[in-house]
Order: structure tokens, then C-alpha cells, then sequence
């Protein structure tokens, strides 16, 4: 008999078989041309309409609690940038309900890989390409019109905090979606999540103190767009808030990761 | 006489579905008051920024009003048909709705009828009381209530009219979610319920009158509020007249389509 | 190392089921109660599997086999007792423990359902860090035991249901695990594609020497593949032992079948220890004419049937 081997998966390896799965499921998705164009289209006119919206909004209103035209655009760009990889990458928590529910759930669990990675990995939404580009044109725009200067600094900051906001939207999303574990029919959860979410290409100065602190400490969307936003828009008098939520992303997200494992180690699996 | 009771039937099962969801409905509700709050202090601080009253003829209480009840109608009149209906496709289940006795079309509507009643009395009517008395007199209170309430049932109408016309492309495409988001978007920016029409610059306004999804939101919310010309006699005619002629055209749409789409399950045998 | 693929010992699980109110103040209630009713899936069961057995794992629906096979495959913790797989405790190691196990649910497909399946099998591969020679060497040692041809290129969710279960059965084998379990593998199938599997799985078991537990409610599965049988009833072990012995045990019974005037045939079931058959025929011809007889011995589904109804074996 041969010695049991402990094979090593490490983050190269999961970066890999991501890469591997990534290509295929865009090799399927090409077969089903007139789907993708349809939902491609449809994402374009969603956020074309949000756009519309916001236009209008200013064509009526020159500025809302001291931010002009221009630093809205900045706050509203830099949202969806944030909101994409909760988009692309964590898109089939939409379905763990639906999965644990009918006992196919079961499935994730019997590879020899991280089951959090397996079932994420197993949907790409190319979709949110199209918000991403969007976002981008938004957000350097906005930039360019604030005037804030291009230095190998400010952009380093940009990429930072851009990928710790986009954590605060998926850890959001794998909490309310992990709920199913332990409640049935949990769907609202998440659709009141993502309505929320809706909130954050605003600042939150905005609202009063009771529900700044609900949306910093307890469904923190102003971490999505705001307070990161504030490095950039005034740098000069930066909360600590602002500087700490790279960190406070990156703890949260790993809160969320632990809470959605938690809830397979727990659930029963029956229904099989 | 058989008939109905076959239609009442239906509306009682949607009931006591939707009740057995309450704790669902519960969070939502509450997660929905949340939300107005949210609307009431981005609205409050825009109007504050603004440094006027009444911007577009809306002051900061009309534009409450409207947004929220826009969210009430929103949430009552959400129908899920085109996923249901993607969904019976592509199980084969709809075979199963074209062989029973009563027309697809009808049996969807009062199958959804239910949920409509409840979601009716248990989000639509406490949301509407509780800004009639918050916001104390700005909601004209007269004849123009039971206006409003004909013009919400022709707007539901049209708004399933609307989903039946939209739903049977998944007979032609698998992309439901493509087809679904188009059409929440469009009927959402279009119909007011995201912003009011009167905010819209002058062109986009002219175009959007043309169209029929202001029928589902702007048409019962100016006629409640009295603004737009409704406040007299001959305007609100009008506008009733108008939500009638979206009616009938959309329905006739929504048919000869359906009636098209159809023959493709028969061809293609499901 | 030892010569056991699994070990259980005195191995129970419970559940708790809450017990739920109705309306919302209910369904508050709910969420934070702490009123449960246990219910024991599986009790007391201890049970050794040797290395390339396949045993066949039995009993009634809800007796508390996927349960077991949960526990085994590292998704669910025993209550109380020891699991040992390959030398593992799995729930605690379920990863290193899903590197040496192969897993087939029923008509749950668990390949990736848009993928035309060489590519599953070549993520599989790299999943499990399966060297490409031996990947080689499997894929050709499934050429001689299938036709591979029609279903290496398709995308799963083109397949018909045997090819589908075929196709996850050859994903379970792929890594070359040292057990695979595989519940209730041809369910819905026809009798053709029920044979070729049977064939497929025997073939694997004999090459590979892989171990087999197998669940199933079809006994021609069983009769096929099976030396031995455990039979598991309210989640208590009520038989383990050769399937050969098992018919002994009842090898008393025969089955006695009769063609009547009208050429139909009439059924029992006889304990020639209690009955005499003669005595049987004898009353029966004196209310029919009877134009043949046959005397069986009685088949794996019937005592299995009796095992369930009477208990005890």
C-alpha cells in the first residue's frame, strides 16, 4: 500500500482550476449567442436607466448636501466599479437556496477543494463586464473633472480601495444568502440586500445618525462607495473610517466566508 | 356561475399561499419601511440643497408622496410571470396550462389575483394610511380617492397586459433574465415610479406621454395628488380615457402574440 | 497498512427536528426555539469493509442509508461512535478523505452540467492532481469497458439519464479511489443500460480493486454485484452477511407457482419447514384445474422483502 500522500492545493492551484472552468463555461455561454446579447443588452439598459436617473436628478437638483454634479458622478462610478465582482464572480449565491433546498447542494461537498470556492466558481456572469466598463468611464471621468492628480500614489489607492468596497457587497451577499441554511424561503433576504444596495452611489451624509450608523456598522453599504470615496474626493480632511475599511473589508468579507461555511458544517442535508 | 366560483377558487389558493410566507412578508415590510426612510432623507436633503420649495410644480411633500406610493404600487403590483412562465416552458409544464379548460392568459391573471388582494390589504393600504395621516393634508382627500382606485385597477391591467406581452419571447429565447431586466428597467424609468415625470426635461416628457407605461404609476399618482390637469373634470377624463385605450390596444397586442407564440410549442411539440 | 477500506463503530446519528409553529408569531418563535424532537437516523451500527469488496448496503426508504454514506463520505458528523475511511476520520478530514473516495447520488449529476464531459474529466484531473499519465491510462481503461465515443464530446445536460449516470459513474473511478460509494446507480434506467453499468462497475471493482458500497433498491444490482449484504432497517443493522447465507437462511422457502385452466399463473410463498408443498397443490386443484407447476427457489427480492416485513434474520 503507498504512503498517504497530503496533496497541497495551494492559492496557485485554486487560481488555476479558476482559470480552467472560467475558460469553459465562456466557451458554453458563446453556443447560446442570443442569450448573451439579450442579458448583455439588459444590463447595458439598467444601467444606462440608473444613469438616466441620475441625469435627470441633476438636470433639477445642481447639487445634493454640497456634493456637485461632478463628485456624485465620482461617487456613483466608483459604486459600480465595486458593485461588479459581486456581479461576475459571486453571482450563484442566488441559487444556494434553490440548491440546499432540492438536496443538489450535496454535491459540493465530496471534491477535495474548499466547497465556498467550488460552488462560487461554478458561475462567471459576463454580464457585469458591461457595468464594469461603464464604472470605469464613470469614475475617470469624474476624476478628470475633480481634477485629482494622477500619481503612481492616488492610483495604487484607487485599485485598494476599489477591490476591499467590492468585498463589503460580496460578504453582504454571502451572509444573506447563507441564511438558507437555517431558514426556509429565504430568498427576501437577499432581495432586501440588493435593494439597499441601491443606496450607496449616495453619501451618507445624507441621512441621520441613526441610520449611519445602521449603514456603517450593521448593513455597511457605506462602505461601498462613500467612505472610501472620501480619500480621493477630500483629501485633505479624510476620516479615520475612510483609511480603516481596506481592513474592515477585508475582516468582514472573512466573517462572511466563515458564516457561509458554518452553515454547511451545520445544515442536516436531508432531504435525500 | 360556475365559472366564477372556478375564478374564486383560484384567488383563495393565492391567499393562503401568501400568508404562509409571513414571516417573509414581515421582514419585508419592515425592511420596506426602512427603505421609505431612505427615499424621505435623499429627497429631504436634495430639496434642501435646491434652496426652492417647489421645483418642476412638486413640492418636497408632493414628491414624497408620489415616490412612496410609486414604491406601495410597485410592490403591489409585482408579478412574476415572465419567470413563471420560462419556467413551465421549460419544464414542459405548459402543455399541462394549454390542455386545462380555462384560456392561459385568464387562468394566469386570477391565479395571480390572490397575492394582488393580499398584497393589496396588507402593504398597499397600511403604507397609503400611514401617509395620509403623516403627512397631514397634503394628500387631497374627495372624490379624487375613488378615481385613484379605478385608475389603479385599469394600471394593473395594463401592467399585466404589459408582462403577457413581454412574457411568451421565452418561448423564442432561454433568456429569461435578459428579457426580465429589460423590462423592469424600461417599465420602472419610464412609468415614474423610479422619479417623477414632471422632473423630466421637456423633450424626454413629450416622448415618455406616448408611451404606455406612465398609465401604471404617473397616471393613478397624478390623479390622486390632482396635479397634471386632473383636478378638473375634463383632465381627468382624460386620463382615464387614455389608461382605457392602453387597455384594449395591449390586450389585443398581447393576444394576437400570444396566440402566434403558441403555434410555436405546437410545432415544436414543447 | 490495514486491510480495511471502512470501519464504523457503534456509529449513531441524530437530528433534531423542530417542531414548528404555525402563523408569524410562529414562525418568529422559530427561529429561536429550542423545542426539538430527536429523531435517530441511524442507531448502533458497527460495520467493517474490507478492501475491493462491494457490499451491497440495504433497506427500506428512510431506514438511514444516505445517512450513512453521508457520514462515511465526510458531509455529516456521527452523534456518537467512530468512523475510520482509508484511515480517516472523515468529517474532520474531509479533504484529505475526498482525495481517496469516489461518490455517485442517484440521479444527481455531478459533473458541470454545460461542459461536454472530456472537459469534466479533465478538470477532474487537475481537481484531484490525478498525473497525467494515469489519466491516460483510465481513459483507455474506460475505452475497453464502454463505448466511450458518444458521450466523450456531448455536454452533460445533453445526455439521456443512463448516459448521465454512466458518465458520473466514470467521474466517481477517474482519481482511482480506493472506495466509491454509489447510491442507488441505476434508478429510472432500462434494463439494457442497468446491465451495462452492472457490467462497468464489475469491470472497475475487478481492475482496480476498488471497494464498493453500494445502495440500492434493485435487487438485480444486488444479485449482479454482491457477495455481501447489509440490511439497515429504523437505522439499526438487522443483517450483514454473504448474500449465499442469507438464501440459506431461507432456504426453506420456495416459491410455488401454478398455471390455472385459464393460464394464469398463481404465486406463494412456502416454508416447507411449516407447509408441505404437496398439501398446497392439493388444495389448490380442488378448486382449480391445474396445467403446470414450478417449484423456485425463492429470489433475493422476495427474502429481502421478508427481512424487511419480519425484522429479524
Amino acid at each position: 500500500m503507498e504512503e498517504m500522500i497530503v496533496k497541497k492545493r495551494g492559492f496557485a492551484f485554486y487560481l488555476s482550476i479558476y482559470k480552467k472552468i472560467l475558460i469553459q463555461d465562456l466557451k458554453s455561454k458563446m453556443s447560446y449567442r442570443a442569450d448573451f446579447i439579450i442579458s448583455t443588452f439588459g444590463m447595458i439598459m439598467t444601467n444606462l436607466s440608473g444613469f438616466v436617473t441620475f441625469m435627470i436628478l441633476f438636470h433639477n437638483f445642481p447639487s445634493i448636501n454640497g456634493w456637485d454634479y461632478h463628485h456624485m458622478l465620482f461617487l456613483y462610478g466608483f459604486s459600480l466599479i465595486a458593485l461588479t465582482p459581486v456581479q461576475c464572480f459571486f453571482d450563484n449565491n442566488w441559487n444556494l437556496r434553490f440548491m440546499v433546498r432540492s438536496g443538489d447542494f450535496i454535491k459540493y461537498c465530496f471534491r477535495p477543494i474548499n466547497v465556498f470556492f467550488y460552488f462560487i466558481s461554478e458561475v462567471f456572469d459576463v454580464k457585469g463586464i458591461g457595468q464594469f466598463v461603464f464604472g470605469i468611464a464613470t469614475f475617470v471621468y469624474a476624476w478628470a473633472h475633480i481634477g485629482i492628480p494622477v500619481t503612481v500614489l492616488t492610483i495604487a489607492q484607487a485599485v485598494v480601495f476599489l477591490i476591499t468596497a467590492s468585498l463589503f457587497m460580496i460578504a453582504l451577499m454571502n451572509f444573506s444568502a447563507a441564511t438558507c441554511f437555517w431558514i426556509i424561503n429565504s430568498g427576501y433576504v437577499m432581495v432586501i440586500m440588493f435593494r439597499f444596495k441601491d443606496f450607496a452611489k449616495y453619501p451618507a451624509s445624507i441621512f441621520n445618525s441613526i441610520f449611519r450608523f445602521i449603514f456603517t456598522f450593521i448593513i455597511p453599504i457605506a462602505f461601498i462607495a462613500y467612505y472610501p470615496s472620501l480619500v480621493f474626493v477630500t483629501p485633505d480632511d479624510v476620516p479615520l473610517i475612510s483609511w480603516l475599511s481596506p481592513f474592515i473589508g477585508v475582516v468582514f468579507f472573512w466573517l462572511s466566508y466563515k458564516f457561509w461555511m458554518y452553515g454547511v458544517r451545520k445544515y442536516d442535508f436531508t432531504g435525500s | 356561475m360556475k365559472s366564477l366560483r372556478r375564478l374564486t377558487a383560484l384567488t383563495k389558493a393565492g391567499v393562503v399561499e401568501s400568508l404562509q410566507f409571513r414571516l417573509g412578508t414581515f421582514v419585508t415590510l419592515f425592511a420596506n419601511l426602512i427603505y421609505l426612510a431612505l427615499v424621505y432623507f435623499l429627497w429631504k436633503a436634495i430639496y434642501a440643497s435646491s434652496g426652492t420649495d417647489v421645483v418642476n410644480g412638486m413640492t418636497f411633500y408632493d414628491t414624497m408622496i408620489y415616490l412612496i406610493l410609486a414604491t406601495a404600487i410597485f410592490n403591489f403590483l409585482e408579478m412574476f410571470i415572465v419567470w413563471d412562465m420560462s419556467r413551465a416552458i421549460q419544464s414542459g409544464e405548459i402543455i399541462m396550462h394549454l390542455l386545462k379548460p380555462m384560456r392561459y392568459r385568464k387562468y394566469m391573471f386570477w391565479s395571480y389575483s390572490g397575492s394582488l388582494v393580499m398584497s393589496f390589504i396588507l402593504t398597499f393600504i397600511p403604507t397609503f394610511l400611514v401617509v395620509v395621516i403623516v403627512t397631514k393634508g397634503a394628500v387631497p382627500v374627495g372624490w379624487n380617492l375613488l378615481a385613484f382606485v379605478l385608475s389603479l385597477l385599469l394600471a394593473l391591467v395594463i401592467n399585466y397586459n404589459i408582462e403577457m406581452l413581454v412574457a411568451p419571447i421565452c418561448l423564442y429565447t432561454e433568456s429569461t433574465w435578459g428579457i426580465n431586466i429589460v423590462k423592469e428597467t424600461i417599465v420602472l424609468l419610464l412609468s415614474g415610479a423610479s422619479i417623477p415625470l414632471a422632473f423630466f426635461p421637456e423633450t424626454f416628457r413629450k416622448i415618455v406621454e406616448f408611451l404606455p407605461f406612465r398609465a401604471v404609476y404617473d397616471i393613478p399618482l397624478t390623479v390622486l395628488l390632482k396635479k397634471n390637469g386632473t383636478d378638473s373634470f375634463d383632465g381627468l377624463i382624460n386620463a382615464i380615457v387614455i389608461q382605457l385605450i392602453w387597455c384594449v390596444v395591449l390586450t389585443i397586442c398581447g393576444n394576437l402574440f400570444w396566440n402566434h407564440a403558441v403555434k410555436k410549442i405546437t410545432v415544436n411539440g414543447g | 497498512m490495514t486491510n480495511e477500506a471502512v470501519v464504523m463503530k457503534n456509529v449513531s446519528k441524530t437530528f433534531k427536528v423542530l417542531n414548528r409553529h404555525e402563523g408569524l408569531k410562529g414562525s418568529i418563535k422559530d427561529l429561536f426555539s429550542r423545542d426539538y424532537n430527536t429523531v435517530e437516523a441511524v442507531s448502533d451500527v458497527s460495520l467493517t469493509v474490507s478492501k475491493g469488496e462491494i457490499i451491497g448496503y440495504l433497506g427500506p426508504n428512510g431506514a438511514g442509508k444516505s445517512t450513512t454514506i453521508k457520514m462515511m463520505t465526510g458531509v455529516l458528523e456521527p452523534t456518537t461512535g467512530e468512523i475510520m475511511v482509508n484511515g480517516l476520520v472523515p468529517f474532520k478530514d474531509r479533504t484529505r478523505n475526498s482525495e481517496n473516495i469516489g461518490v455517485v447520488f442517484g440521479q444527481r449529476s455531478q459533473l458541470w452540467w454545460n461542459l461536454p464531459l472530456v472537459e469534466s474529466f479533465k478538470l477532474l484531473r487537475d481537481i484531484y492532481l490525478v498525473p497525467q499519465k494515469d489519466y491516460e491510462e483510465m481513459l483507455e481503461l474506460y475505452d475497453s469497458l464502454v463505448d466511450l465515443e458518444p458521450i466523450l464530446h456531448k455536454p452533460v445536460r445533453q445526455m439521456s439519464l443512463g448516459q448521465r449516470t454512466l458518465s458520473d459513474i466514470l467521474a466517481a473511478f477517474l482519481h482511482n479511489p480506493g472506495i466509491v460509494f454509489l447510491d442507488e446507480p441505476t434508478i429510472g434506467l432500462d434494463v439494457s443500460m442497468k446491465a451495462k453499468i452492472r457490467e462497468l462497475i464489475l469491470g472497475l471493482n475487478k481492475v482496480k480493486n476498488t471497494t464498493v458500497i453500494l445502495t440500492t433498491h434493485d435487487m438485480g444490482d444486488v444479485d449482479a454485484l454482491c457477495k455481501r449484504i447489509v440490511i439497515i432497517d429504523k437505522g439499526r443493522k438487522i443483517y450483514d452477511n454473504d448474500i449465499d447465507h442469507l438464501k440459506s437462511y431461507f432456504g426453506s422457502y420456495r416459491t410455488l407457482r401454478m398455471r390455472l385452466g385459464d393460464d394464469s399463473w398463481i404465486e406463494q410463498v412456502i416454508d416447507e419447514k411449516t407447509t408441505d408443498v404437496m398439501n398446497v397443490i392439493q388444495e389448490t386443484q380442488k378448486k382449480h384445474k391445474i396445467k403446470d407447476i414450478e417449484l423456485q427457489e425463492i429470489s433475493t427480492e422476495e427474502v429481502i422483502r421478508k427481512i424487511y416485513e419480519g425484522g429479524e434474520a
